[in-house]
């Protein structure tokens, strides 16, 4: 009898070893916990090495001229370098390309839509909107999924990365894969991370050291909007979802102030596009500061093309635009943040703030081969 | 001051939410300018018989207290020493002599950059809570970086790390009835 039992278990278990997916090593480092990942989505190497596929593969797009890389460049820290994005058939984007390193940790994914929450709910909007026109698909999706089908590659990567699926190909399959891609681009090797984790003195400047104390301390109070180990808005990890009542803000910082309801520009009116509350008129997601030194242009729209410029802008504590359409007094905008004060910046003070910023760049990241395009040979 | 010979360590382990300490020990509280000041002092005063100034030599000397907080996920343990240790050092009215109108007696924590928060006293005596709020010095045994310290309150109870105080410069006791 044991040995039937035996048998039966034996059988069991290769079948289920046969079938079983080997899991996801993310080799975190010290002081950054297990990302959130979606029940129905587990983290799979085939299914990252897919979705790295899928990032960077143009037949995503209907004109096949643009890939999700389009927007966002490994070596821009997954941004484009233009103040807005634009999408495959010539369309600006109304926002800029937000950068997708640790957005495995990000409790909101865009500059101002709170309710999307989810990387496979959120691929679907380049891939399909046409408010503005990313990649331009048009819905179901079947054009994508036959010429994705066509190409024996993809067949054998999908059916690696979904093999309890009798027909991996399909829309949902195609957002998983771009969503384990997008949780893997983890950064973490700044020479602020090798300061911190390994408190290693020498690995950022004195100036880097000093700006960091600034960055902490009540004149300048960087640290309200961008805080945590993503020096950003809301963070999720394992065992811990940011919700509206605790950790989700959004803010005006005072960017611009139109006269009337809208004061900022339509259609960048911030969440307020979403609840359409006036208090929400101008308020934006606080991006992860980490490799903020290649991410630029900067804001919401591109308004600001530099880091020093980002600083004017809060030195002010609020930007002054003094002709054009959107001529108005930022500082005064009535949604403004209370955290946007406006302080004095010594020129030292100023440097030590940007070398703060520069020692956040994790130059590892910006060329890791993990990341990079698969369809190129390096 | 003078340091007793006695060394005591005491662990304790609290789960507190992550929510919490996101915003906690960097939101929470405000720095000011840019200086290691590891020689930096914290000076306790107002109502007490004996006014102190203390060193970070000093604050090593007494008996230790290491609290585990969750931060964004992962614990850190942060030590130091009971801030009721070091009021009762200076002589502020603890134990049985916090009663009556002595309970109205608070502490304003106050930081290098002029940031402050309040505990009643009766919350930073171990013969009144269970608290636990120290006077820290080291977190995961390396001293603390020049944005939290030398010195820095951890109130590991507290559910957001507003009053975690960074930068933590003086201790005044005010009794408001005498």
């Amino acid at each position: 009898m044991r040995r039937v039992l035996l048998g039966v278990w034996l059988v069991w278990a290769a079948t289920f070893v046969g079938s079983a997916q080997p899991g996801f090593e993310w080799n975190l480092p010290r002081g950054f916990p297990s990302p959130r990942v979606p029940a129905d989505n587990p983290m799979t190497s085939a299914k990252v090495d897919l979705g790295r596929h899928l990032f960077y593969d143009t037949r995503l797009s209907a004109n096949q001229q643009q890939s999700c890389a389009s927007c966002h460049d490994q070596t821009r820290a997954f941004t484009d370098g233009r103040e807005r994005a634009v999408g495959s058939t010539g369309e600006v984007h109304p926002r800029n390309s937000m950068s997708l390193v640790n957005v495995a940790y990000a409790g909101a994914l865009t500059w101002g839509n709170p309710t999307l929450r989810r990387l496979e709910d959120q691929a679907l909007v380049p891939m399909f909107g046409d408010h503005p026109i990313e990649l331009g698909l048009s819905r179901p999706g079947t054009q994508l999924l036959e010429r994705l089908e066509t190409d024996g590659r993809y067949r054998s990567m999908f059916a690696a990365a979904f093999p309890e699926t009798p027909k991996p190909f399909s829309i949902d399959n195609v957002t998983k894969a771009l969503a384990s891609f997008e949780r893997s681009i983890i950064s973490a090797r700044s020479p602020y991370d090798r300061y911190h984790t390994s408190r290693d003195n020498d690995a950022i400047s004195p100036a880097a050291r000093r700006g960091e104390v600034l960055f902490f301390s009540q004149p300048f109070s960087c640290f309200r909007c961008h805080n945590g180990f993503m020096m950003a808005g809301a963070t999720d990890f394992d065992g811990r979802q940011a919700t509206a009542e605790g950790g989700i803000e959004f803010h005006n910082t005072g960017l611009y102030n139109l006269p009337g309801l809208l004061s900022y520009p339509a259609p960048n009116t911030g969440i307020y596009e979403t609840t359409k509350r006036p208090e929400d008129v101008g308020r934006f997601k606080a991006p992860t500061l980490r490799n903020i030194a290649v991410t630029g242009p900067y804001m919401h729209d591109g308004s600001i093309a530099t880091l020093d410029g980002v600083l004017d802008h809060y030195a002010a504590g609020g930007r002054t635009i003094g002709d054009g359409p959107y001529r108005g007094v930022g500082h005064d905008n009535p949604n403004k943040s209370p955290s946007v004060r406006g302080f004095a910046l010594t020129a030292e003070q100023r440097a030590d703030f940007l070398a703060f910023l520069s020692s956040l760049t994790d130059n590892e990241l910006l060329r890791d081969p993990r990341f990079s395009n698969p369809w190129i040979a390096h | 001051m003078t340091v007793p010979a006695r060394c005591v360590v005491r662990q304790i382990a609290i789960s507190v939410s992550t929510l919490i300490l996101a915003a906690s020990l960097h939101a929470s509280q405000q720095a000011a300018a840019p200086a290691p000041a590891q020689d930096a002092t914290l000076s306790v005063a107002g109502d007490v018989a004996h006014p102190l100034t203390i060193t970070t030599a000093d604050l090593k000397g007494m008996p230790r207290t290491t609290v585990t907080i969750t931060d964004q996920g992962r614990e850190v343990k942060y030590s130091g020493v009971l801030v009721g240790e070091v009021l009762a050092r200076a002589g502020a009215a603890l134990g049985r002599d916090l009663s009556g109108p002595a309970v109205s007696t608070y502490v304003l924590a106050s930081a290098k950059d002029g940031y402050q928060a309040v505990f009643s006293l009766a919350e930073l005596d171990p013969a009144f809570t269970s608290n636990e709020i120290i006077i820290a010095d080291s977190v995961d045994g390396q001293p603390l970086f020049e944005y939290q310290g030398p010195f820095r309150l951890v109130a590991p109870h507290d559910k957001r790390g507003a009053r975690s105080v960074r930068m933590l410069q003086r201790l005044e006791v005010v009794r408001l009835k005498k």
